[in-house]
């Protein structure tokens, strides 16, 4: 009874009433939040658009680069970055995901772990033009591999990559639950046979995702490769990893610096290729992500 | 004609410091359900673990003292604990079927230890374990449905196939019924009558009245220590010592 009259009382009313209103006001705001992010993305991709659009034809398509913006093309610099993209995905996918398999269920913990594990985190925050130092200190100038190919380019990339990689594949090992490791276990399985027959399927979802994060960050990254000599003028797409070549976000750097207002164009097109590039690898990633999700 | 399996001799277990075990001696024979009764925290299903080494995947457990199978020291350095896992085999609280087919639940067992050379071996050892573990007919039509579809009740009877693909001499429950209802718990506890001709069981139990139906044998723990161990009649209507009868009385629990 006393219950029945604390719900019907005015002071009630009114605080729900204020609830309400307190929820109808977040909804505005969250919406306006989306609203304002998207409204941003469309002008961008309107404007690039408009600008590109004109541009992209089956010359600007498989062109290299040239100082006459109307010859110029996109394809040395394409396939630059597939080839650097390959060498980053081949070195830093496996590398990455051992390290996290390690870290996670095999390293004892101890001090010597934890340093290990407190730099990894935080050479995932590391300003990614110190990686490009570093890519020209230890690869080309120590190691002497050739400058501007998309082997060193890879190579200083996966560098920055592995580090996302191992925190994602981490997180997503953490993620399976320990009965399962109990499971194999108990029938006898060793302890690689549970993580990898087991532990790894499992997270390879979670893996995959951080993964293409990764590389997709590394697709758009310009300051390491500025480093390591990728900004020269290439006028013949690479032949292999060893060539000189110059990746699409380079690209885009180079021609929106010149004065020719032709090459506006021109940058907008690439803009326009380099954002085909991610949607690709994306969708690649939500169909791999489908494709290896485990229902419970 | 009950012979000893498991012998454990002054057996400490420790979690780094804290010491869960304390100087516990108990013989397990085969062919018998033996059942570790205790409340909560008093490291029935620490020592329950300690049995089969699943305590090594802790990190800081210890176990001082000596446990044998069959007179061979199972925390000695010439025992493997991947091969000694496969001799003690363990039912676990939650049903943990791996997120496989049903036949790749059973299979992967047998497969790695090399125990079936031809697939129509294979189905030969799936078809037993079901059969012995009480599932065969509800899931003779689906084996390749996911183990994670079937009830409770049938993914725990899942498990306990998975645990007998391997052929191990002794099965190690950890309350494989407190996930369970009332009617898939009879049916575990049917299954663990009829496997006792077979195998030397141990099951951890919260529930007296489970050790009481189940179980020929009870060990009482409390606070680390074996308090009483002996045949379960005995235990249930004349415990020998004054806190096995206050917990069996529900003095406290």
């Amino acid at each position: 009874m006393s219950n029945n009259s604390t719900f019907s009382s005015p002071a009630f009313a009114k605080r729900l009433a204020r609830r309400h209103a307190a929820e109808r006001r977040f909804k505005l705001i969250g919406l306006g939040a989306i609203v304002l992010s998207l409204a941003f993305l469309a002008l961008l991709l309107f404007i690039m658009m408009h600008n590109g659009l004109g541009g992209l034809n089956w010359n600007f398509l498989s062109g290299s680069d040239s100082t006459d913006p109307h010859t110029a093309g996109i394809w040395s610099a394409a396939k630059g970055s597939i080839l650097t993209m390959l060498v980053t995905l081949l070195l830093s996918f496996p590398m990455g995901v051992l390290a996290a398999i390690y870290l996670e269920e095999f390293a004892p913990r101890s001090r010597w772990i934890e340093l290990v594990e407190v730099s990894i985190n935080n050479l995932a925050a590391v300003p990614s033009i110190i990686f490009g130092l570093l890519g020209l200190a230890v690869f080309i100038n120590t190691l002497n591999l050739p400058r501007s190919s998309p082997l060193v380019g890879g190579l200083t990339l996966a560098l920055m990559t592995m580090p996302v990689i191992v925190i994602s594949g981490r997180n997503a090992i953490k993620a399976v639950p320990p009965s399962i490791r109990d499971a194999a276990l108990a029938v006898g399985a060793s302890k690689v046979q549970a993580v990898f027959h087991h532990v790894l399927p499992l997270a390879l979802p979670g893996i995959l995702t951080g993964t293409i994060i990764g590389m997709a960050r590394a697709l758009g990254e310009t300051a390491p490769l500025l480093m390591i000599g990728m900004r020269a003028f290439i006028v013949t797409p690479p032949g292999g990893v060893t060539d000189p070549s110059s990746v699409l976000p380079m690209q885009i750097f180079l021609w929106s610096d010149e004065i020719d207002k032709a090459f506006v164009q021109n940058t907008s097109a690439a803009i326009i290729v380099l954002l085909v590039f991610l949607l690709v690898m994306n969708g690649l990633a939500i169909y791999l992500r489908n494709k290896f999700e485990v229902r419970w | 004609m009950t012979e000893t399996k498991l012998t454990a001799r002054n057996v400490d277990v420790y979690y780094g410091p804290k010491k869960a075990i304390d100087n516990v001696s108990i013989d397990i024979d085969n062919g018998i359900v033996t059942a570790f009764i205790g409340p909560s925290g008093c490291g029935k299903s620490t020592f329950l673990r300690s049995l089969n080494r699943m305590n090594d995947t802790i990190a800081g457990a210890r176990v001082t003292g000596e446990i044998l199978l069959d007179g061979e020291d199972i925390y000695a350095p010439s025992m493997d604990p991947v091969a000694l896992r496969a001799r003690v085999g363990m039912v676990f609280q939650k049903p943990n079927p791996f997120p496989k087919t049903i036949y790749e639940n059973i299979a992967y067992g047998p497969r790695i230890h090399g125990l079936a050379s031809s697939k129509a071996e294979m189905d030969a050892v799936i078809e037993s374990s079901l059969t012995k573990a009480g599932l065969w007919d509800e899931v003779k039509d689906r084996l390749s449905d996911a183990g994670t579809a079937l009830s409770g009740g049938q993914q725990q009877r899942l498990c306990i196939a998975r645990a007998i693909a391997v052929s191990p001499e002794v099965i190690l429950m950890d309350e494989p019924c407190s996930a369970l209802d009332p009617i898939a718990t009879a049916k575990i506890e049917e299954l663990i009558d009829e496997l006792k001709e077979n195998y030397a069981i141990v099951i951890v139990t919260h529930s007296m009245q489970q050790a009481a139906r189940v179980s020929q044998r009870t060990a009482f723990f409390h606070l680390g220590n074996l308090v009483e161990y002996g045949e379960t009649s005995e235990i249930f209507t004349n415990p020998r010592e004054e806190k096995t009868k206050d917990y069996i009385t529900g003095r406290y629990g």
